[in-house]
């Protein structure tokens, strides 16, 4: 297919390593990522049109923190710069749809989370429903956990299920240099653990990670001046359902996966590589069937979000990977997802492919 | 002597008074009276009720109907140690539970004694605060319990005759987070510093700006710098701005006279100390391109444990405050073209 100066790719990744508990801030974790992923596109930062990152202020406990996360763009000459209180993934959508207006052909998508400095079961309590939720502690682990019951009580998978999830991410992690947590896990031995909210073992439970990725997008013409085989992003869209999960029809189901799937167009052709980001094992699975794909799919080659989850970039991660699939192993046509709030409540995903 | 500080712990609080717009200050005042009730909207009952139909967004009405107090668990979960967050301290379960005449569950605790006596289908009925102790909170329900009889709960489903003035319309919470910061390397250089009496910057290699307060990054350039970089700086300088603040007797302001916060230029630096404090002169006599030097607290009593990632370049309890030097001033016009 011939790309169009409206066809924007993939052309750079960088991410820090993935830690329990980094010394930086999050500014000095960012400016070394944000310049390699500029320098390895033979860029420098005055050749970015646009610098869009996202981040958590109560992650910092800091009003405005991203604010100084700016230094980490070098941001003198002033530059275009944006922010979103969301995963880098969202973004990296954010940058795209600037990038469509055609006036400028270059920019950066940065997720940066130091989550390390608090404690995220009482952190993501916070962010659940004020009225209905918050006050009685429903807390991130307990949520996902009786959507995992449920998931269960359908008949759709049991506990190995969610095991052998576990299992197979930190197996491909082993691959990854940058996870935090990889390795061979004997199924019945995770299996023999305690629960933390039953049915989830701490091993469904993604580890808390410090981290930060940066992306850098072209458009057109550009794209092949920087990179010999861009990861062109053929769809993107992102769907939300009702905070409450309870007001959901079936928490069993990711009704807004299956809807952003058809509109990034992801069952147009067959997929070779998704990058899921469930931060909860059964959750891969879950996606994986709103998703709608078949045995055919390499999963999580990455090792996900079980391996590594610094909160606000795991999606744009997830991105980074599946672009890399395109641009450095020769894979054709790859998928992308990110998730963020209670209980799978939103879904973003990006299909992106390599020319012929 | 005191040392440099690795780790320190910010509390972030904050109190909130929401307010709770008409439906839910319908069902938390009568939740306080020990009726729980939903609302009955595109052709379903939603309780707890929203103010919105979540399917489509068209308001919800005022259609209320009674609901519960028993009703039937689907999903669920074990808490088997319950934290500061929880309500109950002894082990409990997190579930759905959908009340008798409503459509859709309620998330909220069940306390059943023990992780076995959980299924699904089980039929659980809500247990209350005592009526002094109930705030117009969801947490005015103490906890489900196992129901004692099964049978449906009596008059689920007649409509809720609702006050046309709720008697709660507001609603208090408390957020308090606990924050354990490790101080970051170019941080922990400065704390030693200032232990020693003496200010440091780093020269960035690229704009050859000197930066005062180690950063470990030059954000003109976006490099970063290290102790390859590092320098000594002057404990002198020039106001290039300030700032003349009137206090107000907030907890913790021990001013209560009007005083000076000024941005310091030290000699031959780039980037200015902010916020610091002008000793032995009245406020309204501070003027922009005064001659400062700094006055050293005492070795013994040097503290950074105020000095941390939320606060660089401030001179802790280390510097007491600039005085004077009474050297001739520099022309104000030198200082036009700086943010500080
Ligand atoms: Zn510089």
């Amino acid at each position: 297919m011939t790309r169009t100066e409206n066809d924007i790719a993939i052309v750079g990744f960088s991410q820090s390593p993935m830690v329990r508990r980094s010394q930086k801030t999050e500014t000095e974790m960012l400016l070394p990522v944000v310049q390699s992923a500029i320098a390895s596109v033979g860029l420098t930062k005055n050749d970015i049109g646009f610098t869009v990152s996202g981040s958590c202020d109560y992650l910092s406990g800091q009003a405005f923190s991203f604010v100084s996360n700016v230094d980490a763009y070098g941001a003198w000459p002033p530059i275009n710069e944006s922010h979103v209180e969301m995963d880098g993934a969202w973004a990296l959508y954010e940058a795209f749809v600037r990038l469509l207006q055609g006036d400028i052909d270059t920019a950066v998508a940065a997720g940066v989370g130091k989550n390390s400095n608090s404690d995220p079961s009482t952190l993501f309590t916070i962010e659940m429903d004020p009225y209905y939720l918050t006050p009685i502690g429903a807390d991130p682990w307990s949520m996902a956990a009786m959507q995992a019951r449920a998931y269960l009580d359908s008949g759709k998978a049991t506990e190995r299920d969610f095991a052998e999830v576990v299992s197979r991410n930190r197996s491909n992690a082993k691959s990854n240099p940058h996870a935090q947590v990889s390795g061979d896990f004997d199924i019945d031995e995770l299996l023999a653990a305690d629960y933390i909210r039953n049915p989830l073992r701490r091993h469904d439970l993604p580890p808390t990670t410090d981290g930060c990725a940066a992306i850098v997008l072209a458009r057109g013409k550009k794209a092949y001046d920087l990179c010999e085989r861009p990861a062109w992003i053929t769809g993107i869209d992102h769907r939300i359902e009702a905070h409450l999960p309870t007001m959901r029809a079936d928490i069993t189901k990711s009704v807004s996966t299956a809807l952003a799937a058809k509109g990034a167009g992801v069952g147009n052709a067959p997929i070779d590589v998704a990058e899921i980001y469930a931060p909860f094992s059964f959750q891969e699975l879950i996606v994986r069937e709103a998703l709608g794909l078949d045995a055919s799919t390499e999963i999580n080659p990455s090792g996900g979000s079980l391996a590594a989850n610094p909160v606000m970039v795991s999606g744009l991660i997830r991105m980074g990977e599946a672009a890399t699939q395109i641009m450095k192993n020769g894979k054709r046509r790859t998928l992308a997802h990110a998730t963020s709030g209670p209980c799978l409540q939103q879904n973003l995903v990006c299909v992106l492919e390599g020319d012929e | 002597m005191p040392d440099v500080v690795h780790e320190s712990v910010f509390n972030l609080q904050f109190p909130f008074t929401r307010t709770l717009g008409s439906t839910l200050s319908t069902f938390f005042s009568a939740l306080a009276q020990g009726q729980i009730i939903g609302v009955r909207t595109g052709g379903r009952v939603i309780a707890p009720p929203l103010e919105y139909d979540p399917d489509t967004g068209a308001d919800s009405g005022t259609e209320y109907v009674k609901v519960g107090p028993k009703g039937t668990v689907s999903a669920w979960t074990w808490v088997p140690e319950p934290t500061h967050l929880h309500t109950i301290k002894n082990p409990f379960a997190f579930a759905f539970v959908t009340l008798d005449g409503a459509d859709t569950a309620m998330i909220h605790l069940v306390d059943a004694g023990s992780e076995s006596a959980m299924k699904p289908g089980m039929r659980v009925e809500a247990t209350f605060k005592p009526v002094d102790e109930r705030v117009g909170r969801i947490d005015d329900i103490l906890a489900f319990v196992p129901a004692a009889d099964p049978a449906p709960s009596a008059g689920a489903g007649d409509p809720w005759d609702a006050p046309a003035e709720p008697e709660i319309t507001t609603q208090d919470s408390f957020c308090d987070l606990v924050y354990v910061d490790n101080t970051s390397a170019p941080t922990l250089l400065w704390m030693e510093s200032l232990l020693n009496g003496k200010l440091i910057g780093q020269k960035c290699p690229v704009c050859n700006r000197t930066f005062v307060g180690p950063r470990g990054l030059c954000c003109i350039d976006a490099v970063e710098l290290d102790e390859s970089h590092l320098v000594d700086v002057p404990d002198r300088g020039v106001i290039t701005n300030f700032t003349v603040i009137t206090p107000v007797q907030y907890p913790g302001q021990l001013e209560t006279e009007p005083f000076a916060r000024c941005s310091i230029l030290l000699d031959g630096t780039d980037a200015v100390m902010a916020q610091q404090s002008i000793l032995d002169m009245p406020a309204s006599e501070v003027r922009v391109g005064m001659h400062v030097a700094a006055v050293w607290v005492p070795e013994a009593e040097r503290d950074v444990s105020e000095i941390g990632n939320r606060g660089w370049g401030s001179g802790g309890d280390c510097i007491s405050g600039w005085r004077h030097t009474g050297q001739p001033d520099e022309p104000e016009e030198n200082y036009l073209e700086r943010m500080m």
